[in-house]
Protein backbone atom coordinates (compact mmCIF):
# COMPACT_ATOMS: atom_id res chain seq x y z
CA UNK A 1 0.00 0.00 0.00
CA UNK A 2 2.94 2.28 0.65
CA UNK A 3 4.27 1.49 -2.20
CA UNK A 4 1.29 2.20 -4.55
CA UNK A 5 1.46 5.55 -2.67
CA UNK A 6 5.21 6.59 -2.96
CA UNK A 7 4.53 5.52 -6.98
CA UNK A 8 3.90 9.26 -8.03
CA UNK A 9 6.75 10.02 -5.95
CA UNK A 10 9.42 7.61 -7.56
CA UNK A 11 12.10 8.86 -10.07
CA UNK A 12 10.69 6.62 -13.41
CA UNK A 13 7.18 6.43 -12.09
CA UNK A 14 4.41 6.71 -14.60
CA UNK A 15 2.21 9.67 -13.96
CA UNK A 16 -1.09 8.51 -12.63
CA UNK A 17 -3.45 8.05 -15.49
CA UNK A 18 -6.48 10.50 -15.11
CA UNK A 19 -8.99 7.64 -15.23
CA UNK A 20 -8.69 4.30 -14.85
CA UNK A 21 -11.30 1.77 -14.61
CA UNK A 22 -10.30 -2.16 -13.46
CA UNK A 23 -12.67 -5.20 -13.75
CA UNK A 24 -15.67 -3.23 -13.56
CA UNK A 25 -18.91 -4.96 -13.61
CA UNK A 26 -22.46 -2.98 -13.08
CA UNK A 27 -26.05 -4.85 -12.60
CA UNK A 28 -28.95 -3.30 -12.03
CA UNK A 29 -31.56 -4.62 -9.30
CA UNK A 30 -33.87 -5.75 -12.10
CA UNK A 31 -30.70 -7.95 -13.11
CA UNK A 32 -30.13 -6.32 -16.14
CA UNK A 33 -25.85 -6.49 -16.82
CA UNK A 34 -24.90 -2.69 -18.01
CA UNK A 35 -21.13 -3.14 -17.65
CA UNK A 36 -19.20 -6.32 -17.49
CA UNK A 37 -15.47 -6.28 -16.53
CA UNK A 38 -14.06 -3.09 -17.98
CA UNK A 39 -10.71 -2.21 -18.04
CA UNK A 40 -9.71 1.16 -19.45
CA UNK A 41 -6.97 3.61 -18.64
CA UNK A 42 -7.02 7.17 -19.71
CA UNK A 43 -3.46 8.92 -19.26
CA UNK A 44 -3.82 12.03 -17.95
CA UNK A 45 -4.00 14.93 -21.37
CA UNK A 46 -5.55 12.27 -23.46
CA UNK A 47 -8.56 13.01 -25.65
CA UNK A 48 -11.06 9.70 -25.89
CA UNK A 49 -14.09 9.13 -27.64
CA UNK A 50 -16.55 6.51 -26.28
CA UNK A 51 -18.69 5.19 -28.63
CA UNK A 52 -21.30 2.29 -28.74
CA UNK A 53 -24.85 1.17 -29.73
CA UNK A 54 -27.77 3.07 -27.56
CA UNK A 55 -27.94 0.57 -24.24
CA UNK A 56 -24.02 -0.14 -24.73
CA UNK A 57 -23.25 0.87 -21.23
CA UNK A 58 -22.46 4.45 -22.05
CA UNK A 59 -24.39 6.18 -19.92
CA UNK A 60 -23.69 3.50 -17.08
CA UNK A 61 -20.33 4.03 -17.28
CA UNK A 62 -20.13 7.84 -16.92
CA UNK A 63 -22.78 7.59 -13.88
CA UNK A 64 -20.24 5.36 -12.49
CA UNK A 65 -17.16 7.87 -13.17
CA UNK A 66 -19.54 10.65 -11.47
CA UNK A 67 -20.14 8.48 -8.33
CA UNK A 68 -23.99 8.88 -9.39
CA UNK A 69 -23.76 4.83 -8.92
CA UNK A 70 -21.59 1.96 -7.40
CA UNK A 71 -20.40 -0.10 -9.42
CA UNK A 72 -21.45 -3.97 -8.43
CA UNK A 73 -17.82 -5.00 -8.71
CA UNK A 74 -14.62 -3.73 -9.75
CA UNK A 75 -12.13 -0.16 -8.75
CA UNK A 76 -12.62 3.14 -10.33
CA UNK A 77 -10.24 6.10 -9.88
CA UNK A 78 -10.27 9.34 -11.45
CA UNK A 79 -7.40 11.04 -10.19
CA UNK A 80 -6.25 10.49 -6.83
CA UNK A 81 -9.84 9.88 -6.26
CA UNK A 82 -10.54 6.47 -5.62
CA UNK A 83 -14.11 6.80 -6.77
CA UNK A 84 -15.16 3.07 -6.12
CA UNK A 85 -14.78 3.42 -2.44
CA UNK A 86 -14.70 6.94 -1.89
CA UNK A 87 -17.32 8.29 1.32
CA UNK A 88 -20.47 10.18 0.50
CA UNK A 89 -19.07 13.48 1.58
CA UNK A 90 -16.10 13.56 -0.33
CA UNK A 91 -18.33 13.34 -3.44
CA UNK A 92 -18.56 16.76 -4.23
CA UNK A 93 -15.00 17.21 -4.88
CA UNK A 94 -14.78 14.44 -6.74
CA UNK A 95 -17.86 16.51 -8.93
CA UNK A 96 -15.56 19.48 -8.81
CA UNK A 97 -12.56 17.30 -10.51
CA UNK A 98 -14.52 16.60 -13.51
CA UNK A 99 -16.17 18.77 -15.98
CA UNK A 100 -19.95 17.38 -17.39
CA UNK A 101 -21.70 17.97 -19.89
CA UNK A 102 -24.55 16.40 -21.61
CA UNK A 103 -27.39 16.40 -24.46
CA UNK A 104 -29.76 18.84 -23.00
CA UNK A 105 -27.43 21.21 -22.02
CA UNK A 106 -29.48 21.34 -18.18
CA UNK A 107 -28.94 25.11 -18.10
CA UNK A 108 -31.21 27.48 -15.92
CA UNK A 109 -33.83 29.23 -18.05
CA UNK A 110 -34.72 31.54 -15.25
CA UNK A 111 -30.81 32.86 -15.19
CA UNK A 112 -28.45 34.49 -17.90
CA UNK A 113 -25.42 33.19 -19.17
CA UNK A 114 -23.10 34.78 -16.40
CA UNK A 115 -25.51 33.97 -13.62
CA UNK A 116 -25.78 30.20 -15.15
CA UNK A 117 -22.30 29.89 -15.52
CA UNK A 118 -21.77 31.92 -12.04
CA UNK A 119 -24.46 28.83 -9.92
CA UNK A 120 -21.96 26.38 -10.02
CA UNK A 121 -19.28 28.65 -8.35
CA UNK A 122 -22.09 30.30 -5.92
CA UNK A 123 -23.52 26.89 -4.73
CA UNK A 124 -20.10 25.49 -3.90
CA UNK A 125 -19.34 28.15 -1.71
CA UNK A 126 -17.14 30.04 -3.96
CA UNK A 127 -16.12 33.39 -2.26
CA UNK A 128 -18.36 36.22 -4.43
CA UNK A 129 -15.12 38.52 -4.98
CA UNK A 130 -13.86 35.57 -6.56
CA UNK A 131 -16.99 34.68 -8.83
CA UNK A 132 -16.75 37.05 -10.78
CA UNK A 133 -13.47 36.98 -12.57
CA UNK A 134 -13.38 33.04 -12.74
CA UNK A 135 -16.76 33.61 -14.80
CA UNK A 136 -15.37 36.35 -17.26
CA UNK A 137 -12.24 34.25 -17.50
CA UNK A 138 -14.82 31.02 -18.66
CA UNK A 139 -16.37 32.78 -20.85
CA UNK A 140 -13.66 34.42 -22.76
CA UNK A 141 -12.43 30.76 -23.10
CA UNK A 142 -15.80 29.53 -24.58
CA UNK A 143 -16.39 32.87 -26.14
CA UNK A 144 -19.46 34.24 -25.35
CA UNK A 145 -18.42 36.97 -23.46
CA UNK A 146 -20.88 39.12 -26.21
CA UNK A 147 -24.01 37.16 -24.85
CA UNK A 148 -23.15 37.35 -20.70
CA UNK A 149 -26.64 38.82 -20.06
CA UNK A 150 -28.66 36.38 -22.58
CA UNK A 151 -31.00 34.18 -21.56
CA UNK A 152 -30.80 30.44 -22.70
CA UNK A 153 -33.95 30.65 -24.67
CA UNK A 154 -31.98 33.71 -26.14
CA UNK A 155 -29.15 31.96 -27.38
CA UNK A 156 -28.22 29.03 -30.11
CA UNK A 157 -28.39 25.46 -29.46
CA UNK A 158 -24.57 25.70 -29.55
CA UNK A 159 -24.00 28.53 -27.49
CA UNK A 160 -26.33 26.87 -24.98
CA UNK A 161 -23.71 24.06 -25.15
CA UNK A 162 -21.37 26.37 -25.23
CA UNK A 163 -22.55 27.93 -21.34
CA UNK A 164 -22.70 24.50 -20.32
CA UNK A 165 -19.24 23.93 -21.04
CA UNK A 166 -18.36 27.56 -19.50
CA UNK A 167 -20.20 26.28 -16.48
CA UNK A 168 -18.46 22.74 -16.32
CA UNK A 169 -15.01 24.42 -16.50
CA UNK A 170 -15.53 27.37 -14.12
CA UNK A 171 -13.84 24.76 -11.07
CA UNK A 172 -11.11 24.28 -13.66
CA UNK A 173 -11.63 20.07 -13.99
CA UNK A 174 -8.89 17.72 -14.36
CA UNK A 175 -10.92 15.49 -16.32
CA UNK A 176 -14.16 16.66 -18.77
CA UNK A 177 -16.70 14.83 -19.83
CA UNK A 178 -19.16 15.39 -22.63
CA UNK A 179 -21.96 12.68 -23.01
CA UNK A 180 -23.39 13.62 -26.32
CA UNK A 181 -22.50 17.17 -26.67
CA UNK A 182 -23.24 17.44 -30.01
CA UNK A 183 -26.45 14.75 -29.99
CA UNK A 184 -29.27 18.00 -30.42
CA UNK A 185 -26.96 20.08 -33.04
CA UNK A 186 -26.42 20.32 -36.19
CA UNK A 187 -23.21 19.32 -38.15
CA UNK A 188 -21.68 22.72 -38.29
CA UNK A 189 -22.58 23.44 -35.10
CA UNK A 190 -21.54 20.21 -33.86
CA UNK A 191 -17.89 21.11 -35.19
CA UNK A 192 -17.27 24.40 -33.26
CA UNK A 193 -18.49 22.69 -30.05
CA UNK A 194 -15.46 19.65 -31.04
CA UNK A 195 -13.15 22.65 -31.21
CA UNK A 196 -13.96 23.98 -28.14
CA UNK A 197 -13.43 20.61 -26.47
CA UNK A 198 -10.06 20.08 -28.57
CA UNK A 199 -9.23 23.26 -27.13
CA UNK A 200 -9.19 22.64 -23.80
CA UNK A 201 -7.94 19.34 -24.02
CA UNK A 202 -5.08 21.26 -25.80
CA UNK A 203 -5.07 23.53 -22.08
CA UNK A 204 -4.21 20.14 -20.67
CA UNK A 205 -7.46 18.41 -19.20
CA UNK A 206 -8.43 15.25 -19.98
CA UNK A 207 -11.30 14.26 -22.55
CA UNK A 208 -13.68 11.65 -22.80
CA UNK A 209 -16.27 12.55 -25.15
CA UNK A 210 -19.25 9.65 -25.27
CA UNK A 211 -20.82 10.47 -28.80
CA UNK A 212 -22.49 8.76 -32.03
CA UNK A 213 -21.28 11.18 -34.61
CA UNK A 214 -19.10 8.73 -36.99
CA UNK A 215 -18.17 11.89 -38.67
CA UNK A 216 -16.31 13.50 -35.85
CA UNK A 217 -14.95 10.16 -34.67
CA UNK A 218 -13.36 9.28 -37.80
CA UNK A 219 -12.15 12.91 -38.70
CA UNK A 220 -10.29 13.21 -35.38
CA UNK A 221 -8.20 9.89 -34.99
CA UNK A 222 -8.46 10.16 -31.53
CA UNK A 223 -8.33 6.86 -29.38
CA UNK A 224 -11.20 5.34 -29.46
CA UNK A 225 -13.35 3.18 -27.17
CA UNK A 226 -16.45 1.24 -28.64
CA UNK A 227 -18.58 -0.21 -25.92
CA UNK A 228 -21.09 -3.04 -26.95
CA UNK A 229 -23.63 -4.83 -24.30
CA UNK A 230 -21.32 -3.59 -21.45
CA UNK A 231 -18.09 -4.94 -22.91
CA UNK A 232 -14.81 -3.12 -24.25
CA UNK A 233 -15.22 -4.61 -27.96
CA UNK A 234 -12.54 -1.82 -29.50
CA UNK A 235 -9.87 0.33 -27.77
CA UNK A 236 -7.83 1.47 -30.79
CA UNK A 237 -6.63 4.90 -32.09
CA UNK A 238 -8.97 6.20 -35.34
CA UNK A 239 -12.17 5.14 -37.22
CA UNK A 240 -16.20 4.62 -35.80
CA UNK A 241 -17.19 1.30 -34.46
CA UNK A 242 -13.99 -0.74 -35.87
CA UNK A 243 -15.78 -3.17 -38.03
CA UNK A 244 -16.99 0.15 -40.28
CA UNK B 1 -19.75 30.31 7.16
CA UNK B 2 -21.40 33.83 6.73
CA UNK B 3 -21.60 33.76 2.92
CA UNK B 4 -23.10 30.62 3.45
CA UNK B 5 -25.97 31.53 5.44
CA UNK B 6 -26.19 34.44 3.32
CA UNK B 7 -26.55 31.97 0.14
CA UNK B 8 -29.22 29.41 2.34
CA UNK B 9 -31.40 32.38 3.55
CA UNK B 10 -31.33 34.30 -0.38
CA UNK B 11 -31.95 31.09 -1.84
CA UNK B 12 -34.93 30.47 0.82
CA UNK B 13 -36.78 33.81 0.74
CA UNK B 14 -36.37 33.13 -3.07
CA UNK B 15 -38.15 29.87 -3.03
CA UNK B 16 -40.66 31.08 -0.38
CA UNK B 17 -41.33 33.88 -3.13
CA UNK B 18 -41.50 31.69 -5.80
CA UNK B 19 -44.34 29.54 -3.99
CA UNK B 20 -45.74 31.98 -2.49
CA UNK B 21 -49.57 30.47 -2.83
CA UNK B 22 -48.16 27.48 -0.90
CA UNK B 23 -45.77 29.25 1.88
CA UNK B 24 -49.15 31.36 2.51
CA UNK B 25 -51.15 28.67 3.42
CA UNK B 26 -48.45 26.97 5.49
CA UNK B 27 -47.87 30.44 7.23
CA UNK B 28 -51.63 30.82 7.94
CA UNK B 29 -52.10 27.47 9.34
CA UNK B 30 -49.08 27.59 11.22
CA UNK B 31 -50.37 31.22 12.58
CA UNK B 32 -54.07 28.55 13.71
CA UNK B 33 -52.08 26.32 15.39
CA UNK B 34 -50.14 29.18 17.51
CA UNK B 35 -52.94 30.83 18.39
CA UNK B 36 -54.55 27.88 19.71
CA UNK B 37 -51.65 26.91 21.82
CA UNK B 38 -51.28 31.00 22.96
CA UNK B 39 -55.08 30.84 24.16
CA UNK B 40 -54.79 27.26 25.90
CA UNK B 41 -51.67 28.40 27.67
CA UNK B 42 -53.70 32.19 28.58
CA UNK B 43 -56.33 29.81 30.11
CA UNK B 44 -54.87 27.52 31.73
CA UNK B 45 -52.85 29.93 32.95
CA UNK B 46 -55.64 31.79 34.10
CA UNK B 47 -57.19 28.69 35.51
CA UNK B 48 -54.27 27.99 37.38
CA UNK B 49 -54.22 31.57 38.78
CA UNK B 50 -57.80 31.07 39.86
CA UNK B 51 -56.93 27.92 41.65
CA UNK B 52 -53.91 29.49 43.42
CA UNK B 53 -56.53 32.08 44.67
CA UNK B 54 -58.91 30.07 45.44
CA UNK B 55 -56.94 27.45 47.54
CA UNK B 56 -55.17 30.27 49.65
CA UNK B 57 -58.51 30.67 51.36
CA UNK B 58 -59.18 27.16 52.08
CA UNK B 59 -59.98 26.68 55.21
CA UNK B 60 -61.82 24.18 57.15
CA UNK B 61 -64.34 25.32 59.52
CA UNK B 62 -65.67 23.25 62.73
CA UNK B 63 -68.83 24.25 63.84
CA UNK B 64 -69.09 24.18 67.96
CA UNK B 65 -72.28 23.32 69.84
CA UNK B 66 -73.52 25.72 71.90
CA UNK B 67 -72.44 26.06 75.71
CA UNK B 68 -69.07 24.34 75.27
CA UNK B 69 -66.76 25.48 77.83
CA UNK B 70 -64.26 27.84 76.50
CA UNK B 71 -61.35 25.46 78.08
CA UNK B 72 -62.03 23.00 75.83
CA UNK B 73 -62.06 24.95 73.01
CA UNK B 74 -58.68 26.57 74.28
CA UNK B 75 -57.40 23.07 74.42
CA UNK B 76 -58.76 22.07 70.94
CA UNK B 77 -57.33 25.29 69.55
CA UNK B 78 -53.86 23.89 71.10
CA UNK B 79 -54.43 20.67 69.75
CA UNK B 80 -54.36 22.16 66.52
CA UNK B 81 -52.39 24.96 66.52
CA UNK B 82 -50.00 22.09 67.15
CA UNK B 83 -50.17 19.99 64.07
CA UNK B 84 -47.72 20.56 61.10
CA UNK B 85 -49.87 20.82 58.61
CA UNK B 86 -52.18 23.78 60.10
CA UNK B 87 -50.89 27.08 59.26
CA UNK B 88 -53.62 29.15 61.65
CA UNK B 89 -56.54 28.57 63.90
CA UNK B 90 -59.08 31.28 64.74
CA UNK B 91 -61.89 31.24 66.86
CA UNK B 92 -65.44 33.09 65.84
CA UNK B 93 -67.85 33.65 68.41
CA UNK B 94 -71.48 33.20 67.99
CA UNK B 95 -71.66 36.80 67.88
CA UNK B 96 -68.54 37.45 65.40
CA UNK B 97 -70.71 34.50 63.06
CA UNK B 98 -73.79 36.77 62.91
CA UNK B 99 -71.87 39.96 61.81
CA UNK B 100 -70.32 37.94 59.04
CA UNK B 101 -73.42 36.77 57.59
CA UNK B 102 -75.01 40.07 58.03
CA UNK B 103 -72.95 41.89 56.01
CA UNK B 104 -72.29 38.45 53.46
CA UNK B 105 -76.21 39.48 53.31
CA UNK B 106 -75.85 43.08 52.55
CA UNK B 107 -73.49 42.70 50.23
CA UNK B 108 -75.09 40.30 48.53
CA UNK B 109 -78.30 42.83 48.77
CA UNK B 110 -80.35 40.41 50.33
CA UNK B 111 -82.92 41.58 52.86
CA UNK B 112 -81.75 40.72 56.43
CA UNK B 113 -84.14 37.96 57.56
CA UNK B 114 -82.30 37.31 61.02
CA UNK B 115 -84.59 39.67 62.32
CA UNK B 116 -87.13 37.46 62.36
CA UNK B 117 -85.54 35.14 64.38
CA UNK B 118 -85.23 36.11 67.89
CA UNK B 119 -82.13 34.70 68.97
CA UNK B 120 -78.87 34.29 67.10
CA UNK B 121 -78.89 30.68 65.17
CA UNK B 122 -75.57 30.99 64.28
CA UNK B 123 -72.91 28.60 65.83
CA UNK B 124 -69.52 29.55 67.59
CA UNK B 125 -66.83 28.55 65.02
CA UNK B 126 -62.92 27.05 64.94
CA UNK B 127 -61.54 28.40 61.87
CA UNK B 128 -58.72 26.20 60.39
CA UNK B 129 -56.61 27.48 57.87
CA UNK B 130 -54.14 24.69 56.29
CA UNK B 131 -50.29 25.00 55.44
CA UNK B 132 -51.40 22.81 51.85
CA UNK B 133 -54.79 23.08 51.10
CA UNK B 134 -54.58 19.17 49.94
CA UNK B 135 -53.09 17.39 53.00
CA UNK B 136 -55.48 17.59 55.92
CA UNK B 137 -53.63 15.22 57.80
CA UNK B 138 -55.31 14.09 61.19
CA UNK B 139 -56.72 17.86 61.35
CA UNK B 140 -60.28 16.03 60.65
CA UNK B 141 -59.81 13.33 63.54
CA UNK B 142 -58.81 16.06 65.80
CA UNK B 143 -61.19 18.28 65.78
CA UNK B 144 -63.76 15.12 65.76
CA UNK B 145 -61.96 13.65 69.04
CA UNK B 146 -63.35 15.88 71.88
CA UNK B 147 -67.01 14.36 72.48
CA UNK B 148 -69.55 17.08 72.65
CA UNK B 149 -67.35 20.13 71.53
CA UNK B 150 -67.67 20.03 67.34
CA UNK B 151 -71.38 19.59 65.89
CA UNK B 152 -70.59 19.75 62.17
CA UNK B 153 -67.54 19.88 60.03
CA UNK B 154 -67.37 21.98 57.21
CA UNK B 155 -64.42 22.19 54.14
CA UNK B 156 -64.48 23.34 50.55
CA UNK B 157 -62.57 21.12 49.35
CA UNK B 158 -65.01 19.08 46.66
CA UNK B 159 -65.17 22.57 44.95
CA UNK B 160 -61.27 22.75 44.83
CA UNK B 161 -61.36 19.12 43.61
CA UNK B 162 -63.56 20.23 40.95
CA UNK B 163 -61.63 23.14 39.83
CA UNK B 164 -58.44 20.92 39.97
CA UNK B 165 -60.36 17.86 37.30
CA UNK B 166 -61.41 20.62 34.98
CA UNK B 167 -58.20 22.44 34.87
CA UNK B 168 -56.50 18.80 34.03
CA UNK B 169 -59.29 17.90 32.01
CA UNK B 170 -58.94 21.05 29.54
CA UNK B 171 -55.25 20.58 29.32
CA UNK B 172 -55.41 17.16 28.05
CA UNK B 173 -58.03 17.56 25.91
CA UNK B 174 -56.56 21.06 24.63
CA UNK B 175 -52.89 19.25 24.18
CA UNK B 176 -54.77 16.57 21.87
CA UNK B 177 -56.77 19.92 20.10
CA UNK B 178 -53.10 21.26 19.98
CA UNK B 179 -51.50 17.95 18.85
CA UNK B 180 -54.11 17.62 16.03
CA UNK B 181 -53.47 20.93 14.31
CA UNK B 182 -50.05 20.30 14.82
CA UNK B 183 -49.54 17.68 12.92
CA UNK B 184 -51.62 19.08 10.08
CA UNK B 185 -49.26 22.53 10.61
CA UNK B 186 -46.47 19.13 10.32
CA UNK B 187 -48.14 17.72 6.81
CA UNK B 188 -48.75 20.86 5.18
CA UNK B 189 -45.27 22.43 6.24
CA UNK B 190 -43.79 18.78 4.26
CA UNK B 191 -45.97 19.99 1.56
CA UNK B 192 -44.79 23.09 1.34
CA UNK B 193 -41.20 22.15 1.09
CA UNK B 194 -41.99 19.26 -1.29
CA UNK B 195 -43.19 21.42 -3.76
CA UNK B 196 -40.09 23.58 -3.40
CA UNK B 197 -38.13 20.70 -3.96
CA UNK B 198 -40.19 20.05 -7.09
CA UNK B 199 -40.05 23.05 -8.20
CA UNK B 200 -36.00 23.67 -8.34
CA UNK B 201 -35.35 19.97 -9.18
CA UNK B 202 -33.40 21.02 -12.21
CA UNK B 203 -31.57 23.38 -10.08
CA UNK B 204 -30.74 20.75 -7.25
CA UNK B 205 -29.61 18.15 -10.27
CA UNK B 206 -27.05 20.61 -11.58
CA UNK B 207 -25.67 21.81 -8.11
CA UNK B 208 -25.06 18.00 -7.47
CA UNK B 209 -23.59 17.52 -10.93
CA UNK B 210 -21.28 20.51 -10.40
CA UNK B 211 -20.07 19.50 -6.89
CA UNK B 212 -22.14 21.53 -4.50
CA UNK B 213 -21.94 19.58 -1.16
CA UNK B 214 -24.97 18.37 1.09
CA UNK B 215 -25.57 21.57 3.06
CA UNK B 216 -26.01 23.65 0.54
CA UNK B 217 -28.85 21.64 -1.47
CA UNK B 218 -30.44 20.98 2.03
CA UNK B 219 -30.01 23.97 4.47
CA UNK B 220 -32.06 26.33 1.94
CA UNK B 221 -34.79 24.08 1.92
CA UNK B 222 -34.58 23.64 5.61
CA UNK B 223 -34.37 27.40 6.30
CA UNK B 224 -37.76 27.49 3.84
CA UNK B 225 -39.51 25.84 6.54
CA UNK B 226 -37.92 27.58 9.70
CA UNK B 227 -38.75 31.25 7.74
CA UNK B 228 -42.57 30.10 8.05
CA UNK B 229 -42.73 28.75 11.17
CA UNK B 230 -40.81 32.09 12.33
CA UNK B 231 -43.20 33.80 10.15
CA UNK B 232 -46.14 32.44 11.46
CA UNK B 233 -45.03 33.08 15.17
CA UNK B 234 -44.22 36.75 14.53
CA UNK B 235 -47.87 37.19 13.48
CA UNK B 236 -49.17 35.14 16.49
CA UNK B 237 -47.27 37.13 18.84
CA UNK B 238 -48.31 39.99 16.86
CA UNK B 239 -52.16 39.39 17.52
CA UNK B 240 -51.89 38.48 21.01
CA UNK B 241 -50.27 41.53 21.49
CA UNK B 242 -53.13 43.81 20.40
CA UNK B 243 -55.17 41.26 22.07
CA UNK B 244 -53.18 41.34 25.51
CA UNK B 245 -54.85 44.75 27.16
CA UNK B 246 -58.37 42.94 26.83
CA UNK B 247 -57.36 39.73 28.48
CA UNK B 248 -55.67 41.39 30.94
CA UNK B 249 -58.86 43.41 31.98
CA UNK B 250 -61.43 40.54 31.57
CA UNK B 251 -58.73 38.09 33.72
CA UNK B 252 -59.00 41.17 36.34
CA UNK B 253 -62.73 41.06 36.18
CA UNK B 254 -62.51 37.47 37.30
CA UNK B 255 -60.12 38.64 40.35
CA UNK B 256 -57.04 37.06 38.79
CA UNK B 257 -54.02 38.38 37.79
CA UNK B 258 -52.81 37.20 34.24
CA UNK B 259 -49.06 38.52 33.65
CA UNK B 260 -50.08 39.09 29.65
CA UNK B 261 -48.83 42.21 29.11
CA UNK B 262 -45.88 42.83 28.00
CA UNK B 263 -43.50 42.07 30.53
CA UNK B 264 -45.23 39.22 32.21
CA UNK B 265 -43.90 36.69 33.04
CA UNK B 266 -46.68 35.03 30.94
CA UNK B 267 -45.73 37.53 28.44
CA UNK B 268 -42.04 36.12 28.36
CA UNK B 269 -43.37 32.56 28.12
CA UNK B 270 -45.84 32.67 25.52
CA UNK B 271 -42.90 34.66 23.46
CA UNK B 272 -41.15 32.03 24.01
CA UNK B 273 -42.83 28.48 23.58
CA UNK B 274 -44.84 30.48 20.27
CA UNK B 275 -41.37 31.18 18.84
CA UNK B 276 -40.07 27.86 19.95
CA UNK B 277 -42.93 26.04 18.55
CA UNK B 278 -43.09 27.73 15.03
CA UNK B 279 -39.79 27.62 14.39
CA UNK B 280 -39.31 24.00 15.73
CA UNK B 281 -42.39 22.82 13.67
CA UNK B 282 -41.44 24.75 10.51
CA UNK B 283 -37.75 23.01 10.46
CA UNK B 284 -38.74 19.70 11.62
CA UNK B 285 -41.26 19.68 8.48
CA UNK B 286 -38.85 21.09 6.10
CA UNK B 287 -36.12 18.64 7.05
CA UNK B 288 -38.98 15.15 6.76
CA UNK B 289 -39.91 16.57 3.85
CA UNK B 290 -35.70 16.96 2.47
CA UNK B 291 -35.04 13.64 3.84
CA UNK B 292 -38.14 12.14 2.05
CA UNK B 293 -37.77 13.57 -1.32
CA UNK B 294 -34.42 13.94 -1.58
CA UNK B 295 -33.44 10.71 0.05
CA UNK B 296 -30.81 10.39 2.59
CA UNK B 297 -27.66 12.37 2.72
CA UNK B 298 -25.86 11.94 -0.78
CA UNK B 299 -28.05 9.30 -2.20
CA UNK B 300 -26.92 9.98 -5.30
Amino acid sequence: MIAVLDEAHAPDAKPRPAVDLRDVSKVYANGRQALAEVDLTIPAGDFVFLVGPSGAGKSTLIRLLLRDELPTTGLIRVGSYEVSAMRSRDVPRLRRHIGTVFQDFKLLPRKTVRENVAFALEVTGSPRRLVSTAVDRVLELVGLTAQAEQRPAQLSGGEQQRTAIARAMVHQPRVFIADEPTGNLDPLISWEIIRLLLHINDLGTTVLMATHNAEVVTALRKRVVALDEGRVVRDAVGGYHGSH
Amino acid sequence: MIGFLAFAARRAAEGLWRNRVMSLAATITMVLMLVLLASLMIILSGMQAGLALIESRVEMRAELFDGVAQERVEELTRQLTALPEVAQVSYVSKDEALRRFRAQLAAGGHEDLTEVVGANPLPAQLVVRLRDPKSFGSVRQTLASPAGVVSRIVDQQSSVDRLVSITSWLRVVGLIIIALVGLTVLLIVVNSIRMAVMSRSDEIEIMRLVGASDAFVRWPLIFEGVIIGALGALVTLGLLSLAAGPISQLAGIIAVDLPVASGGRLATDLILVISGVGVMLGGLGAWISVRAYLGSPQAR
